[in-house]
């Protein structure tokens, strides 16, 4: 298995070139703006990168989809060839495998499951990127592109194509035979009788003539224009082709085989010696597959070291093979780079802490008391507090957003009312909110420089130098962000405690960052990604259970936190 | 492109030719109703060459004919893409010409003809050059680019062009005259 990154790039770059204006509409929907899901398609691949194998309800769940029209895309990929997809009969046994593949190899984004006991054999479909065949794909196609224009450009190999102007019947060359008529000279349509015309190409059927001088040299420049156009606006993509083409290609191999093989690499990372929580390792030897009642099985994505992250990453994902370096033209392009996180995240741990003491106060005290373990408390309540001020941040936008944009604001604006009124707490709207960020994440930062905030991150970095540690070593651990939350989650609370006096320092110095960005950013309004479209919010709401929330909340806002202050300390 | 293959075939005959030269008639028939016949499969057949074997006969029920399984060999001619063949030119018209190459007829569209030959309509219609070297017109020999086959079960057809190098009417001046 080869380094991955290089070849999510190449799925991300592909599904904005092709990808990007699919839409799959049902016959039978209404063609209104909220039904107008273009880009869903990218958003979609986008998350396949981030994943392995991955449950199609799950996947839904995450990215806030209708299972039916995540179906839908995906079978559409399917058919381009983009996506593994397997299907099985399986019982909650079997979900539980799959569990543990999950959890062992870290990527995190698996939901809290507590209905796995009711699965009865239910069909369960997976799907996971194929990516040997979508470099072929991609290949293929621009091969494709690239012939069909050329032919047409030197009329080489075109079968002339032939149109009856009264019935619309349409004949090709090779049917030249049969079309000519004894009286005149024209071709004759068998049905009607009519004179048929030579129909131009159909990449520029706009000029229908008998092809004279005119028209020719037009043509023939439109297909120039075409031909570089199409050259230039792929190049990074085909760049990357090129870059991908020696690199050995990520295999996940079968359903079957990927949860065994994770399994197993779970199952060693967890017997590592160093691990310093007694209670993880016997975990997850029970994910195993050993039928041991075990407890606290939802908690597993709290419980893992940064040893055993570690350990899993090398043999599982594979993330941390060395990467090449990026020219600067590439980083602008919207991607996760282990670099650009690992200076980003750093502050962000630290400043959601200290900013809790103050917004606890609040009504959402009854969320944090019912967990036992402190550590886990602290964290949930830093998240929670990024993920308000991140929820101010998104009021402010959508404010921007409803008066630039008055057709779809109507809509979006009454799910929101509803929502509130059917008494939902707080809370779920931060949820929601927080999702925001996941599909905002997918965006090209628009103008990051790289060099301009790492100067920041020092600065914070000498005001609490223990905690910096820590965070470096997990963050160069691998690029998947859960893992990080994780290790934070089963860190001993001394070192928090120690970690919150040092956060209220820093937190002054932050609160200034963050104004700046705030006001960058209502200057800069919602045009900072393009993915963030009111429809997605409405997608978003959609149904989700109140007991569900609390659990996933938990595990989510780790994940979200940190991709959010990625976002806000963006210079 | 000529293929020299083996062929099979059930031949039927009548009982009237029993007799001594049983197999010059089994011959002289295959060769009547074979030669000359186009299979979407193997292509224009151009003539047996030989006769491999002949198998036992069978006695039809009823009719007293007898089936005879003939091995053969022949040239067939099949037409590719991208293949180029020397054709006489049949016909003009506005749309383009036909031509022909042996058995096959090739049809090649206005826009497959450089784009300096013009139509000329009237009673000879024909392309030419704007210096009027270059003419096509029937009976002309071109050489031609096959560019795509319409292959039915007793039929093939083909596309070609002459927008090409070393394409066009052939300057040869004993065949022109």
């Amino acid at each position: 298995m080869g380094s991955i990154e290089p070849f999510n790039r190449l799925v991300k770059l592909a599904a904005r070139a092709f990808y990007d204006d699919i839409t799959t509409k049902g016959e039978n929907q209404p063609k209104t703006g909220r039904s107008d899901n273009r880009g869903i398609a990218v958003v979609i691949l986008d998350a396949l990168t981030r994943r392995q194998w991955v449950r199609e309800e799950d996947l839904a769940k995450d990215l806030k989809l209708h299972t039916k029209q995540l179906r839908r895309t995906l079978r559409f990929f399917e058919e381009e060839k983009l996506v593994t997809r397997d299907h099985r009969k399986e019982t909650a046994k079997g979900a539980k495998i799959y569990n543990a593949a999950v959890a062992a190899t870290g990527d995190g984004q698996q939901t809290g499951r507590e209905g796995d006991e009711k699965l009865k054999m239910h069909t369960h479909s997976y799907c996971c990127l194929d990516y040997a065949q979508i470099y072929d794909v991609v290949r293929y196609r621009l091969h494709r592109m690239k012939k069909k224009l050329k032919d047409e450009l030197e009329s080489k190999n075109t079968v002339q194509e032939y149109i009856c102007p009264s019935c619309n019947k349409r004949y090709t060359a090779l049917d030249a035979l049969r079309l000519i008529s004894p009286y005149d000279e024209y071709f004759h349509c068998e049905s009607c009788n009519g004179v048929l015309v030579a129909e131009s190409d159909k990449l520029t059927s706009q000029d229908i003539g008998d092809g004279d001088d005119n028209v020719r040299r037009r043509r023939h420049e439109k297909l120039k224009d075409l031909l570089t156009n199409m050259e230039d606006q792929l190049k990074p993509l085909i760049d990357q082709l090129g870059r991908v083409k020696d690199l050995p290609v990520p295999e996940f191999g079968s359903l079957q085989a990927w949860e065994v093989r994770a399994n197993a690499a779970g199952r060693t990372g967890n017997g590592d010696p160093n691990s310093n929580d007694p209670s993880k390792s016997s975990q997850g030897l029970g994910f195993g597959g050993t039928p041991m009642p075990y407890v606290g099985e939802t908690k597993v994505e709290v419980a893992f070291t940064g040893d055993d992250e570690k350990g899993e990453n090398i043999k599982s994902i594979n993330t941390n093979a060395p990467m090449k370096i990026l020219p600067p033209w590439m980083l602008k392009e919207g991607m996760n780079y282990t670099k650009e996180q690992l200076g980003e995240t750093k502050p962000e741990a630290n400043l959601g802490g200290k900013s809790v003491e103050s917004e606890l106060s609040d009504d959402k005290k009854s969320a944090t008391v019912n967990n036992e373990a402190k550590s886990i408390q602290d964290e949930y309540v830093k998240a929670y507090y990024a993920a308000i001020l991140e929820r101010q941040r998104e009021q402010e936008e959508m404010v921007k957003a409803q008066e630039s944009s008055n057709t779809s604001t109507s809509a979006e604006v009454s799910t929101m009312l509803t929502d509130r009124q059917v008494g939902m707490k707080s809370k779920r709207n931060d949820y929601d909110r927080e999702d925001d960020v996941e599909w905002e994440e997918a965006a090209p930062p628009t103008s990051s420089t790289s060099v301009h905030y790492k100067v920041d991150l020092n600065v914070e970095a000498e005001a609490f130098e223990d905690d910096e540690d820590d965070d470096i070593d997990w963050e160069e651990g691998g690029s998947s962000s859960t893992k990080h939350e994780r290790v934070h989650a089963s860190r001993p609370l001394s070192s928090t405690a120690v970690r919150r006096d040092s956060r209220k320092e820093f937190m002054q110095k932050r609160h200034s960052i963050g104004s700046l960005q705030r006001e960058a950013e209502k200057i800069e309004g919602s045009s900072g990604s393009p993915w963030h479209r009111p429809e997605m919010d409405v997608l978003q709401k959609c149904d989700h259970d109140e007991s569900d929330i609390e659990s996933r909340f938990l595990a989510k806002t780790f994940v979200k936190t940190k991709k959010l202050l990625v976002h806000v300390l963006q210079p | 492109m000529f293929f020299h293959i083996v062929l099979e075939r059930n031949m039927q005959l009548h009982p009237r030719h029993f007799g001594r030269d049983l197999r010059d008639k089994i011959v002289s028939k295959l060769m009547k109703d074979v030669e000359g016949t186009c299979s979407g499969r193997h292509g224009f057949i151009v003539a047996i060459t030989g006769i491999e074997s002949v198998g036992k006969g069978l006695i039809r029920d009823g009719t007293g004919f007898v089936t005879f399984p003939v091995k053969y060999q022949c040239v067939v001619f099949r037409p590719f893409k991208g293949e180029v063949v020397e054709a006489v030119v049949t016909m003009v018209n506005k749309m383009g010409f036909f031509a022909e190459a042996g058995p096959v007829q090739i049809f090649v569209s206005n826009h497959l003809i450089p784009d300096d030959m013009e139509f000329q309509s009237g009673d000879m219609p024909n392309y030419t050059t704007s210096d009027g070297s270059v003419k096509i017109q029937k009976d002309s020999e071109v050489r031609l680019k096959i560019i795509g086959t319409r292959v039915d079960a007793t039929e093939i057809f083909c596309i070609g062009t002459i927008k090409d190098d070393f394409l066009g009417v052939i300057s040869d001046p004993g065949a022109t005259s």
